[in-house]
Formats: structure tokens, C-alpha cells, sequence
């Protein structure tokens, strides 16, 4: 097993980590897709974002009136 | 003809010139819904008296003289994300099994300003989360999928059992069932339509817009809910545009991308052949056709799954935690496993989404829109997993049917899915045009001169 991939335990354990404890029969499903999620987005790990901004949305100035449906 | 294979625009005309009333229009789509509804299952719930009620409402005001507009009586089915006052948003989950919305989303809200009549809620891939609705049968051939998210509204609209509908796209969830039944889908420029009360996937991806059987139907939808909404951090501030597409074919002047790589790789012959020969069709209507390079594709799968993946579990917190068993299975692990993503995978993908949007729009100054096919097959039959390649490469159907439209919702910009022909077992071939941001006039008006050279598509032989 790659030393990348996640064993059904740590799984557990990392979920547990983020607050969602796992009922034993989910550990090894969610490690596998887990594991396949991460074999996809390790890609961008590739690229040379030097002083590259993340693309998210916010405006400092809310705007407070209701909506013109 | 039947009202209810009336186009929007058509059905349209003949209620401003009293030909048609709004009641018998909302008849013969409720009538068709009878009959066709117990075969592909589009819809979560039909509200058959209350739209009745609309349409009688819709007919005395036109009547006296009080026209709102081309929607003004006319049936519309709503994907379930989207909030109507008083009725439940089920997302087709049963999470949302009690759900009673309070309010109307704008969008919702714009319709009934605009006089739309509400047939009722249509099915979604259980909150959006997949591709293909499997609770919906494909509109052309019911051992098929739907295709998804959005798969009851293009269905509906595929059938006659609405004569426009909304769905909402996070990854191609308009376009992908729009191709696979037949129907045009368009995904706006991302913020154009206003998403406050409609349930999300993945806020930084979700769209909301318009499926519809022409170019023409889906430019009077967005004209009437296009508009700024100060509840949604995303929206536009646009001035209000009248998107019909002018009348005539000629697109001499048009600058049109042809991909030379990604969006005809690893796709199925018959469609390429359909999309590669619509192109052509633009191209002999006055089109000038360019090949370009399409940037970064090693990262789309990447940027999309490292944005949707960790925003979707966000989304779904608290319900994880306290009714996991009532998630579908397919929907619950991926929820499950987003728990366990970085917060640096989100933040490469939104950094790389930022580089394909500037990648994007350099393209987008060498052309006015890339042509290119919606999906790279027809529909699959229900249950069918992976798709192969002639190379012998497996792809699961997901992966594929996303393949080509989630670069549409990484970098913003708008894209319409149009039909444009059929393979040999008869199922629908979508093809895509991508264009510049707010620049959906340019991709109606080559979409409604394409429609004006093939005679009309007709509906679906449903069931």
C-alpha cells in the first residue's frame, strides 16, 4: 500500500479529528474514497502557483437592503 | 398540434394574441403529465389544483389587459432545490423529508412576477450529488438515464410535461441532462442568476438556469430573472438585457474555437462525428472556425473535485452528524470523505482556479466561443457503471458525463447545450458553446441560427 493511502483506522481517526466519529462499518468505505479523492486533487500539488491568489468571492461592504425580486 | 409541444416562445405568441388561454395551455401539459409521468418519473410532486389556479389567475389578467411578458401563463416545472413558499424542497433526499421552505427563492419569486404557472418540483440526483437521477427515466429510451443532476427538469421538458423548466449546474448538471434528452440547457455566467433559496451543492460552482426546447425559450428565460439579488455574495450587478436571439442565420464575423485537444479525446465516434459536423453548420452560415488549445486540462478534474468535495461537506454538517443513514449511498461516503480533505487541497484548487480563468479568458480574446461536445457518449443504460474507450481506458459514467462541462463551472463563464442529432440506437448528441463572461447574447444568437437550418426536434417518444 502506497504510505500515502489511508488505513480504515485512520480514517477513523482523521474523521473523528474533524468531528465526525464513523460507526466502524463506514471506516473502510470512506478511506477508499477518500483515498480516491486524493489520487485526483494531489495533482494540483504540480503546479507553480508563486504569488497566485485563491479565486474566492468577498466583498468587504455588505449590502444590507432586501432583495428587488 | 397539442399546446403542450408548443416551444416556449411559440406557446408564448399565442397567448398574447389570444389564440391560446394559460388554462388550456396548463391542461394539455397536466393531461400529458398523466399520461407520461407513471413511465419516467420526473417529477417529485405535481401541484395539478394550484396550478390550475395560476393559470385561471394568468388568463383573467391577460384578459384584462394586464400582460406581464412572454412567461405570462406558461407551465414551468421547478428542479427540488429550488424554494417555492409553503412547499417542501426535498432535494429528492429524505434528509429533507419534513422540509417546508417559507419563503420563495428569487428565482422562484421572478417566475411568479413573471406569470409563470408551477406544474410542480422535479426530480435531482439526491442533492445534487451525481450525474445520473436515477429515480427518472431517460426521455428517449425509459432503460436509459436521465442524466444529472438536474435529470426531472430536462426530462419534463424533453417529454411536453412542462414547457421550460429550471435546474441548477455545479459541474454540468444543466447541460448533461439537457444533451442527454435533447433539450437546450444553459448554465449563465456564474452569479447572472441570483441562487438565494435554492439548496446548494458547492457555492463557489452552483448556477441556476434555464431548460428549455430552443435557444430562443432559454434566452426569454433568462431575460426575465436575469438581475442583481444583494442576498446571494455571488450575484451580478447587470443591467437588465433583453436576451432574444434576432431573427435571421447569418453569423459571418463570428470567431468559433474548435478544440484540438481535451474535448474530443476519449469520446464516442457518433457524437463527435455530430458535433464536429454542426460545427461545419455554423461554419457554412458564416462562422469563421479556429483551432485552439484548451489550457490546463492535467487540473480540471482536479480544481473541480478540490472545490465541490470539501464546499459540499460543509454544506451537509450538521445532517451528517445527525441523520447519516438518510443519505443514499453514494452521496454519504463522498460527504464522509470530504471530511477528510486539507484545507490546502481547497486552496490549490482555488488558486488553480484562478490560472484557468485567465488561461480561459486569453482564449476568449483569439475567439467569440469554443464549440465543443456536451458529453462525450448518449445516454447509458440505469445501472451501467464505467464506459470504455477504444483505447481500452475505463472511465466511470460520473467521471465522464462531467468530464467536458465542469470546465464551464470552474472558470464562470457561460455555456449552452443544444441538441444536434442522434446516434444509431436513436438516443440525443448535445453539443456545448462556451463563451465569454456575461456574454450569453453571442451563444443564444450562434445556438438560433443553428436551430433555423434543421427542422424542429419535436419531443422526446416518451415511454
Amino acid at each position: 500500500m502506497p504510505a500515502t493511502e489511508l488505513t480504515p483506522r485512520e480514517a477513523a481517526r482523521w474523521a473523528t479529528r474533524g468531528g465526525l466519529p464513523l460507526p466502524a462499518d463506514r471506516h473502510a468505505a470512506v478511506a477508499a474514497t477518500a483515498d480516491h479523492i486524493h489520487s485526483v486533487v494531489a495533482v494540483l500539488r504540480e503546479l507553480d502557483f508563486d504569488d497566485i491568489p485563491p479565486a474566492l468571492a468577498y466583498r468587504a461592504a455588505e449590502e444590507a437592503h432586501d432583495a428587488a425580486v | 398540434m397539442q399546446p403542450y409541444e408548443l416551444t416556449l416562445a411559440e406557446a408564448a405568441d399565442a397567448i398574447r394574441t389570444r389564440h391560446l388561454s394559460p388554462v388550456e395551455l396548463t391542461e394539455s401539459v397536466l393531461e400529458r403529465i398523466a399520461q407520461k409521468e407513471p413511465h419516467l418519473r420526473a417529477y417529485v410532486t405535481v401541484a395539478a389544483d394550484r396550478a390550475r389556479s395560476a393559470a385561471r389567475d394568468a388568463a383573467r389578467d391577460i384578459a384584462a389587459g394586464h400582460h406581464r411578458g412572454p412567461l405570462h401563463g406558461i407551465p414551468v416545472g421547478l428542479k427540488d432545490l429550488i424554494d417555492v413558499a409553503g412547499s417542501a424542497t426535498t432535494a429528492s433526499s429524505l434528509v429533507r423529508a419534513d422540509h417546508r421552505a417559507r419563503t420563495d427563492s428569487t428565482v422562484a419569486a421572478r417566475l411568479a412576477q413573471a406569470g409563470a404557472v408551477l406544474l410542480g418540483k422535479t426530480h435531482t440526483h439526491e442533492f445534487a450529488y451525481g450525474l445520473t437521477t436515477p429515480q427518472t427515466h431517460n426521455a428517449w429510451d425509459t432503460d436509459r438515464v436521465a442524466g444529472g443532476s438536474s435529470g426531472g427538469s430536462a426530462v419534463a421538458v424533453a417529454a411536453g410535461m412542462a414547457t421550460f423548466a429550471l435546474g441548477t449546474d455545479t459541474g454540468g448538471s444543466i447541460r448533461v441532462p439537457s444533451a442527454l434528452n435533447g433539450v437546450v440547457g444553459l448554465k449563465p455566467t456564474y452569479g447572472l442568476l441570483p441562487r438565494t433559496g435554492v439548496t446548494s451543492l458547492s457555492w463557489s460552482l452552483d448556477h441556476v438556469g434555464p431548460i428549455t426546447r430552443t435557444a430562443e425559450d432559454a434566452a426569454l428565460v433568462l431575460t426575465a430573472l436575469a438581475g442583481h439579488d444583494p442576498r446571494d455574495a455571488a450575484s451580478l450587478s447587470v443591467p437588465a438585457t433583453d436576451y432574444r436571439p434576432r431573427s435571421g442565420t447569418d453569423l459571418a464575423g463570428l470567431r468559433i474555437g474548435v478544440p484540438r485537444t481535451y474535448y474530443f479525446d476519449h469520446v464516442d465516434p457518433e457524437t463527435e462525428d455530430a458535433v464536429r459536423r454542426a460545427i461545419e453548420q455554423l461554419h457554412d452560415l458564416g462562422a469563421r472556425l479556429v483551432e485552439v488549445e484548451i489550457p490546463m486540462t492535467r487540473y480540471i478534474q482536479a480544481t473541480q473535485w478540490a472545490l465541490m468535495v470539501p464546499e459540499a461537506t460543509a454544506y451537509h454538517e450538521n445532517t451528517l452528524r445527525t441523520v447519516p443513514d438518510l443519505y443514499q449511498a453514494d452521496v454519504r461516503v463522498l460527504l464522509e470523505a470530504g471530511e477528510l480533505m486539507t484545507a490546502g487541497d481547497y486552496l490549490r484548487a482555488q488558486r488553480s482556479r484562478t490560472l484557468m480563468r485567465r488561461e480561459w479568458a486569453r482564449i476568449l480574446k483569439e475567439v467569440d466561443l469554443v464549440a465543443a461536445p456536451t458529453v462525450p457518449t448518449t445516454a447509458v443504460r440505469a445501472g451501467q457503471e464505467t464506459v470504455t474507450w477504444a483505447d481500452g481506458t475505463v472511465e466511470t459514467v460520473s467521471d465522464a458525463y462531467v468530464r467536458l462541462s465542469s470546465p464551464a463551472n470552474i472558470t464562470g463563464a457561460p455555456s449552452l447545450s443544444l441538441p444536434v442529432g442522434h446516434d444509431s440506437a436513436g438516443l440525443p448528441i448535445g453539443m456545448q458553446l462556451l463563451g465569454r463572461p456575461l456574454e450569453e447574447s453571442v451563444l443564444l444568437r450562434a445556438g438560433h441560427a443553428y436551430e433555423q437550418t434543421r427542422p424542429a426536434s419535436g419531443l422526446a417518444p416518451a415511454a
